[in-house]
């Protein structure tokens, strides 16, 4: 293949370099904002996207209401744990899904130009899209079936996790590798 | 190391709108139900006729087809109800807790959860009095509150000013069909 980052234009590597860059100070801040309003087990993550629990699951023919007590701690609770319903997911898809596969066809740009085997960078490029498919079907099947999705959730974030650290180890190495002979 | 490492990997993948508290929501209904000493909620699980009913009134079906209005009592006085509202915007979502005293008027608008984005236009609104024009409104009424700012804030501030008129707008409409008009079931 004529695309080698090895030995590609100087500007063109530090462009590469600049990218994964980014990427990591964007993911490494993603990880601040997901400890602050999601969590990092499968019980956080359900609790932020699973269904709410009601004594109805069905709308009943007439308007009806339940009278109970309830205390200020109560109340307080819901302060406490950052949930997305149904309206928000739709709209985070909306916005997400795009901005990712924008995300993994510039890692899958970084993976055709580096020194592997054809199988090795089909699966990584195919590992790229698939983090992002894993994530949202998690979230959805959280929602929609069962709070044990949230497992799904999670592993579509190690899937992605795993496929930047991957690419960038690779692309970094293969760019600025010292070279016997020349200066690095 | 892997604890940060697992961190990053986890954090690529959860995608969430971060909401900002504004006003605890305890803190709301001391504001909105002064001297209240027991509280009481109301979830009003509407039928599909009364959903659509209130859709087409104002463009908002509740989450999950659930109102919930509380109620505060000093003794055996009731002090006033008050409902929270979320409104979703496109730079992600804004709740608000809408208070009326017991004759049905508007007592106060507390504006809950903004997002990180949202924030500082939506206290820019507050701090040009945005709420006082919301106070003394009666189910039927028509929030006003961004029109009665427009002058003194800047573009996206009056966006959100729009937004929590369209919250003050349901919980009036809510208010007005559903609270106190329909059968109790404990």
């Amino acid at each position: 293949m004529i695309y080698d980052l090895r030995r590609a234009a100087g500007e063109v590597k530090w462009l590469v370099t600049c990218l994964l860059a980014t990427f990591g100070i964007a993911y490494g801040f993603g990880a601040w904002m997901v400890g602050l309003y999601a969590g990092f087990t499968p019980k956080s993550v359900a609790a932020t996207y699973a269904e709410r629990e009601m004594s109805m699951r069905m709308p009943p023919d007439t308007t009806m209401v339940l009278h109970h007590p309830v205390t200020l701690g109560e109340l307080a609770a819901a302060d406490e744990q950052h949930v997305v319903d149904r309206n928000l997911l739709v709209q985070d898809t909306h916005v997400h899904v795009p901005m990712y596969g924008v995300i993994a066809a510039a890692l899958s740009l970084v993976v055709l130009g580096l020194a592997v085997p054809r199988w090795s960078a089909l699966a990584l490029i195919t590992l790229l899209f698939a983090a992002p498919w894993l994530d949202f079907a998690g979230m959805w099947l959280t929602k929609l079936a069962s709070p044990g999705y949230a497992v799904v959730t999670l592993l579509g974030g190690w899937a992605m996790g795993a496929g930047y650290m991957i690419v960038t180890a690779l692309a970094l190495w293969q760019m600025w590798k010292p070279t016997k002979g020349v200066a690095a | 190391m892997t604890k940060w490492i697992a961190g990053a990997a986890v954090a690529v993948v959860l995608h969430i709108t971060p909401t900002v508290v504004l006003v605890k929501r305890p803190d709301a209904v001391r504001t909105l139900l002064p001297g209240a000493e027991m509280f009481f909620a109301d979830d009003i699980h509407l039928s599909d006729v009364d959903a659509h009913r209130l859709h087409e009134a104002v463009d908002w079906s509740p989450e999950d087809g659930v109102l919930t209005f509380y109620t505060g009592r000093q003794g055996a006085r009731v002090v006033g109800s008050l409902v929270f509202v979320r409104v979703d915007t496109p730079h992600g979502p804004l709740e608000i807790a809408v208070g009326f005293k017991p004759g049905g008027a508007v007592a106060g608008v507390v504006v809950t959860k903004a997002t990180v984005e949202t924030k500082p236009w939506v206290l820019e609104a507050l701090r040009a009095g945005l709420t006082d024009a919301y106070k003394g409104l009666a189910p039927g009424a028509t929030p006003g509150g961004a029109a009665a700012i427009a002058s003194s804030v800047a573009a996206l501030s009056h966006y959100m000013a729009e937004q929590v008129d369209k919250g003050v707008a349901r919980a009036l409409a809510a208010y007005g069909a559903f609270y106190n008009h329909v059968s109790t079931a404990s």
